[in-house]
């Protein structure tokens, strides 16, 4: 029974958040017992942008539509306009996409374990942690040239090659990888104030997750064994043998643990990927224009299932290309693991690390905006035509 | 987690003192890609460098040799892409990152 | 002429001027013992090793824009930080810092000094509440309610020793060579004391009020420029305080430490003393700080009374036995 209750939001700027969101939070004292949600804050047209720019230029693009998962976009989209060309590129090329891609799983889990930390005030895990993926970030820069935008993918293949002196710092970074990570598990596991938080906190069911059609780690930490790598396998991941972790306690914990795992899984795939690497070439050349055509390709990006679309009409640039992100998959679970029902109750206190447990990457998901006055206290939504002609009026 | 955190107190710290004192210690791999370095020798004006560049930092000029680029380095993300499409190898990614200028001007590569 | 002498020793040593130092410089070792412990530094740029970042921090707040938002309570809104400083400062000088008793002493001001403490989260409260912002709120409603969970074993722990030393003067406790022992039935009240001084101070485990991630800034959201100077001098001086009443309560205080010197030579090895002392309490309030994640409002109310109350009470009965 609620004797007064006040709206707290969370969002558009809070610390909580690293990106702006709106989470308007209905609470009776510490209680939360509703939730509205608002996107759209992130929104930067990158989908129209990419209609008005050549397939080489668009590599670049996709790649920055997000910082953290942006080996995730480029693989999507260069193995989306192979797709429309219909053209194979070399065995070489694929294995050296799956380790550039765990690679940056690993990063990207490992940057999401040290934010988790900090949302929960242990902050020193979050120093150890992100002081550890500083090993994992030089590794990516000799093998790419920078450390967050990769640019390694590239239509037909990759655009840079190995070494052996490459391979083995590779090979010594894992083994580091390997045992700060499982460190991390053990203190995780044994630290009982960390344990408090994360417990029976963020709770979606199992048959929650299948119903809001969760993506990534979120619902592989609700039982549900779903994976892009293992349904649709793309790249090399038919050759490369890994384990698909998932955990059925459908709470924050469960999640931390699937992250870890799986980062010591993508350490494994790294190695074994360079141990048999096929030799050969990285890149084979593409012709520039795609025939018209549509194609989709769908990756297990660390955050869950990315699916790009392309139409293409014959020229050198596409007609229509749309990402769906996985944020956007995952935010209908977060309202549904924020909201107390029955004998589940959310706090104030869990907000943030419920948040942050599905890993949201909100600059991925924004590609809708939804227009509010509240002066009239009206909603509506525009497409573009309608955009341009209001901003064409004065 | 407490022999962890006490066993720290005598390790070194994992801060780089980078600008002021430990330069050296900055990783910087062989292929980093920084600033752009154009060798107009090598340049026979094909132009394919500015129809790669996604940002339009490449911007065709001409001088009296023919068509040639100009790097607008303030708008470049240095992707590599001018460098892998030139078919002359005229322009090179280095190794320089410390790119901050007071002055545009300084941010062009002839 | 003592009246003037008086008044100098308030406000220059070992009072105001000298504890607000003390203060800054406690701030800049906590920073950085915390980061050393985090495979980091501290503060490296302002002053050698840093040791001028809190000073700075302090001009710097003090000279930015100071903002008050139009729905709160004006005149209250203002005047809680002063409380807040005033209250602190007042405590300071119940602790012996320059000899074996504070510029204050009397029968019963170990009472007065625990008392200062909860004045001081209910002024904390009634700041968060007069800003009339979402986020105020909850961080002031938290802190009343930490307030509940840290202040009963706090009080008994603090009365233990008192019972121990069978006076209520913080004098004679620290005087006395009964509170020297560590060992003992003292050493869980030295526990239950610093847990309960973490909750006080509002740090991890215990920075439930001012939560970054989850309420912004807790009670302190809404406060900037001077007022938030005031409150943050607040913090460091309390650090201060609780630190000093350790060392007076378990640790012996800064009691007179050699016979028959010159008295300026016993006031400066009596403060060296006390800077030993609390530099040493110190450094055990930061290592918990880096030890754990912050708990929840009401796993701390929980923990509180499932395990510290019956601790302290514990304790009363293991002196009351062995004195």
């Amino acid at each position: 029974m609620a004797f007064s209750t006040f709206e707290v939001p969370v969002g558009p700027q809070h610390p909580a958040l690293k990106e702006p969101e709106n989470f308007t939070f209905t609470v009776d004292g510490e209680h939360v017992v509703g939730v509205k949600l608002r996107i759209g804050y992130n929104h930067r047209g990158i989908e129209k942008a990419a209609e008005s720019r050549t397939y080489i230029q668009n590599l670049y693009l996709m790649e920055r539509i997000c910082g953290i998962c942006s080996v995730a976009h480029t693989t999507t989209y260069a193995q989306n306009v192979e797709y429309a060309l219909g053209k194979e590129i070399p065995r070489r090329a694929e294995y050296y996409r799956v380790i550039i891609y765990e690679l940056n799983r690993i990063h990207s889990h490992l940057l999401w374990l040290g934010v988790a930390g900090h949302e929960i005030g242990f902050d020193t895990l979050f120093m150890y942690v992100w002081r550890d993926r500083e090993r994992v970030m030089d590794i990516l820069e000799m093998l790419t040239g920078n450390r967050v935008t990769y640019a390694i993918n590239t239509i037909g293949g990759v655009r840079r090659d190995i070494t052996p002196e490459m391979a083995d710092k590779v090979r010594k970074s894992m083994d580091l990888v390997e045992q700060r990570v499982t460190y991390y598990k053990k203190a995780a596991a044994a630290e009982p104030t960390l344990l408090t938080r994360v417990k029976g906190v963020g709770i979606l069911r199992t048959e929650d997750a299948r119903r809001l059609c969760a993506v990534g780690p979120t619902t592989r930490a609700s039982g549900v064994k779903f994976d892009v790598r293992a349904e649709d396998p793309y790249a090399a991941y038919d050759e490369v043998p890994f384990n698909l972790v998932s955990y059925d306690l459908c709470d924050v914990l469960s999640r931390i643990l699937v992250r870890v795992d799986e980062t010591l899984e993508s350490a494994r795939i790294v190695k074994y990927c360079l141990d048999h690497m096929p030799s050969g070439p990285v890149r084979v050349k593409l012709p520039r224009t795609v025939p018209p055509g549509e194609s989709v390709s769908r990756t297990e990006a660390p955050r869950g299932e990315v699916i790009h679309y392309l139409r293409a009409n014959g020229t050198d640039k596409p007609e229509r290309y749309k990402v769906r992100s996985p944020t956007l998959g995952n935010l209908p679970s977060v309202c549904e693991m924020l909201t107390s029902k029955g004998d589940y109750v959310v706090r104030i206190a869990d907000i943030p690390i419920a948040l942050a447990s599905i890993d949201p990457c909100f600059s991925c998901t924004d590609r809708a905006a939804h227009f509010v006055d509240p002066s009239r206290g009206k909603e509506w939504s525009w497409t573009f035509e309608q955009i341009r002609k209001y901003a064409r009026k004065d | 987690m407490f022999g962890e955190v006490s066993r720290h107190l005598l390790r070194k710290r994992a801060t780089i003192l980078y600008p002021f004192k430990e330069r050296e210690l900055v990783p910087l791999p062989k292929g980093y890609r920084g600033k752009i370095s154009f060798n107009r020798d090598l340049c026979v004006g094909c132009t394919l460098c500015a129809k790669d560049c996604p940002s339009n930092a490449c911007e065709i000029t001409k001088d009296e040799r023919g068509n040639r680029p100009v790097f607008h380095l303030d708008r470049c993300c240095f992707c590599g892409q001018c460098e892998e499409t030139c078919p002359r190898r005229a322009i090179t990614l280095t190794t320089e990152f410390e790119l901050a200028a007071y002055d545009r001007s300084a941010l062009v590569v002839r | 002429m003592s009246v003037f002498l008086d008044i100098l020793s308030i406000l220059l040593f070992p009072g105001f001027a000298f504890v607000i130092v003390l203060a800054l410089i406690y701030e800049w070792i906590d920073r950085k013992f915390y980061a050393k412990l985090q495979n980091r530094m501290g503060p490296t740029y302002t002053g050698p090793a840093g040791v001028l970042q809190p000073f700075a921090d302090l001009i710097k707040l003090l000279a930015k824009e100071d903002i008050t938002p139009m729905a709160a309570d004006r005149p209250f809104f203002s005047i809680t930080p002063v409380v807040a400083l005033a209250l602190m400062l007042t405590g300071v000088l119940i602790i012996p810092i320059g000899g074996a008793s504070g510029l204050l002493s009397f029968h019963g001001d170990v009472i007065v000094a625990v008392a200062l403490m909860t004045l001081l989260a209910i002024v904390l409260f009634l700041s968060g509440l007069f800003s009339v912002n979402r986020f105020s709120i909850i961080g002031a409603e938290r802190a009343v309610l930490q307030l509940l969970g840290y202040e009963i074993p706090l009080m008994l722990a603090v009365l233990g020793v008192a019972l121990g030393a069978g006076s209520l003067t913080l004098a004679e406790i620290a005087g006395s060579t009964k509170a020297w022992y560590l060992f003992g039935p003292q050493v869980i009240g030295f526990a239950i004391y610093i847990v309960a001084a973490q909750a006080e101070l509002e740090r991890v485990p215990f920075d439930i009020p001012e939560a970054e991630q989850e309420i912004v800034a807790g009670w302190q959201t809404e406060y900037s420029g001077r007022k938030l100077a005031l409150f943050r001098l607040t913090r460091d001086v309390e650090l201060v305080y609780i630190s000093g009443l350790a060392a007076a309560l378990f640790l012996g205080g800064a009691g007179p430490v050699l016979e028959g010197i010159h008295p300026w030579m016993q006031t400066l090895l009596s403060t060296l003393l006390f800077v030993v002392k609390t530099v040493i309490i110190l450094l055990i309030l930061s290592t918990i700080r880096a030890l754990f994640a912050r708990l929840r409002i009401d796993q701390m109310v929980d923990f509180s009374w499932k395990y510290l109350v019956p601790i302290s009470l514990l304790q009363m009965v293991l002196v009351r036995l062995v004195i």
